[in-house]
């Protein structure tokens, strides 16, 4: 693929990736074939601001994992009230990087 | 490493999950058999708002349950009984798995969540949840 488009995707999708993923993103899409552009840009990604905000409001009913797609997770805290309100506080630190990991397994589908 | 959420993982989390339960609810057991009023609140939802949670209660419920009263149990929250299915089955099928190297259980996970996804069964799903709230907060837990 051509520099441009792919400096293009960093630009515009690089916050909703863990920055340690990024470089490999870009050598990975600079040797793959033009044909896959459209299916990339068309890619939806979860930003990790909006689930902290939700995580924040509606952790304790597991929204932010329902969210990011962790249904099952999401179900354990809303059976718990949250883990006992531990896991709903934890989940306010790891929900971030959890949904830039989500992020990266939707890309990695593709590429 | 990856954080998804693979075998190993899974197995970690419900492992400590049941352990915390366990820890739990032995200390409400052992500290607070009288009305089960005075115990340790931790609902953040119910701190900061007043209103009880869809799983509040469910505390209460598994202590009635270790009384061997059911219908107490049902009327506190029926998520208690949910939840200690949950806490006696899954320690169980894990140590299974490890035993027999398998991984039955993140297998039955992972079809759960696939199931979960169909809109139908979420939405009743969510109805269940939003009814027993609404219980909830007419028993005023």
């Amino acid at each position: 693929m051509e520099p441009q488009k792919v400096d293009l995707f960093i630009m515009t999708n690089g916050k909703y990736f863990e920055s340690n993923h990024l470089i490999p993103i870009r050598d990975r899409l600079l040797e793959m074939d033009d044909s896959k552009w459209g299916i990339i840009q068309t890619l939806q990604f979860k930003d990790p601001t909006i689930s902290l905000i939700i995580s924040l409001l509606g952790g304790s009913l597991g929204i932010d994992r329902f969210f990011i797609g962790d249904t099952g997770l999401g179900i354990g805290k809303l059976l718990t009230c949250g883990g006992l309100g531990v896991w709903a506080v934890v989940d306010w630190f790891l929900i971030m990087g959890a949904t830039r990991e989500k992020n990266m397994e939707k890309l990695r589908q593709v590429i | 490493m990856s954080s998804t959420l693979n075998r190993n993982k899974l197995y970690i989390i419900l492992l400590i999950a049941c352990f915390a339960g366990y820890i739990w609810i032995y200390y409400n057991y052992a500290y607070n058999l009288d009305n089960f009023t005075n115990g340790v609140n931790t609902c953040i939802i119910k701190q900061v708002t007043g209103i009880p949670c869809p799983s509040c209660g469910a505390t209460r419920s598994i202590l009635s349950l270790l009384q061997n009263n059911l219908a107490e149990a049902l009327y506190w929250n029926p998520i208690g009984i949910i939840l200690v299915i949950i806490m006696i089955v899954s320690p169980v099928w894990i140590v299974f798995d490890y035993i027999q190297k398998k991984d039955s259980l993140y297998v039955f996970y992972r079809r759960f969540e696939i199931l979960f996804r169909n809109k139908y069964i979420a939405g009743i799903a969510i109805f269940l949840v939003l009814a027993n709230w609404i219980w909830n907060i007419q028993k005023g837990l």
